[in-house]
């Protein structure tokens, strides 16, 4: 097989400049109100009426959902591209963000597609196995503004020394 | 509605207990990985048992940043930016969760209309009083407290 995957590959194999799209979602209205009932049950992010007069003018999704649907899209496009790849060796989790920025309302019925570059390996050595893997993510909705962006250092496993395993 | 707080005050949130079917019920919904889901899986796993997502701990926080600028008088609208972020522990099944907020520097802009840009720092912490995570970001504060208030 071929290695477009971002699981089975050692931190030693995912290049710098490397990009994925992840996918594209349509929110929903329940969708966004359900989030704010829990993350932000204030009436203007829960209920459509309250919102249509306040600072958004119409109800919005929470910042979060839309950052949390980034993670979502990112496992499924990761299961989908690392089938059988389940030992969870070279599955790091993030350790930081940066420089995440959330730049315009999304409504219900709005349509994000979420982006994915490498753009550095920081030069670490995490508890002696693991690497990170710095990637520039982006959403961008139907009118391909973009909507939101981020920087996250996730850990990726290096490869042990006199391995044999591609 | 009290006075709001001045600058370079220091604000604690109520205390949220994080329970398994939170964890599990958001993970299921935006963060599917076995250490979020599964016990067993999460016990042979980097974290070593059963935590909630990232995403999660950080969309807790917010909620209550909200909450306790509200409370002390000032109209919190929404979080516009993260300049950094980072997960220091996780957070395990049952653990208490609350923010402590250290206000920075305010901003005359921001790009949501009626609304000032407000520094904040931000500790979440568990009940042992550790720090899970940390947090800057801004958040847009309204000019006019009523119209906050109203909506």
């Amino acid at each position: 097989m071929t290695t477009l995957y971002l699981r089975d590959r050692w931190f030693e194999d995912l290049p710098v400049g490397e990009f994925h799209v992840f996918g594209s979602h349509t929110f929903s209205e329940l969708e966004i109100v359900e989030f704010a009932q829990t993350f932000d049950p204030r009436p203007e992010a829960t209920d459509p009426e309250h919102a249509r007069g306040n600072h958004s003018q119409g109800l919005v999704a929470s910042p979060w959902l839309i950052t949390a649907m980034w993670m979502r899209k990112m496992v499924d496009y990761m299961e989908v591209y690392a089938q059988g790849v389940n030992d969870g060796r070279r599955n790091g989790a993030g350790v930081a963000i940066n420089d995440l920025h959330w730049f315009e309302p999304v409504r219900p019925g709005h349509t994000l597609t979420y982006t994915y570059e490498i753009i550095a390996k920081p030069d670490r050595v995490i508890r002696e196995k693991w690497g990170l893997i710095r990637s520039r993510n982006e959403a961008f909705n139907q009118y391909s503004s973009k909507v939101m962006q981020f920087e996250i250092d996730i850990l990726a496993e290096r490869r042990p020394v006199n391995s044999n395993d591609a | 509605m009290a006075t709001p707080p001045l600058p370079n005050s220091t604000l604690c949130s109520d205390t949220i207990a994080l329970d398994k079917n939170a964890i599990v019920a958001f993970a299921a919904r935006f963060d599917p990985q076995p250490y979020h889901l599964d016990a067993d899986a999460a016990a042979q796993s980097i974290f070593g048992g059963l935590c909630a997502s990232g995403w999660h701990i950080a969309a807790l926080a917010t909620r209550l940043v909200s909450e306790t600028l509200l409370g002390s008088g000032m109209p919190f609208v929404q979080m516009t930016s993260v300049s950094h972020l980072k997960w220091l522990q996780p957070t395990f099944v049952n653990e208490q969760v609350s923010v402590r907020i250290a206000l920075g520097a305010m901003e005359e802009e921001s790009r949501i209309a009626g609304t000032h840009g407000q520094a904040i720092e931000v500790d979440v912490c568990n009940e042992d009083g550790a720090v899970v995570a940390k947090m800057t970001a801004t958040v847009a504060i309204a000019r006019d407290p009523k119209r906050a208030v109203a909506s």
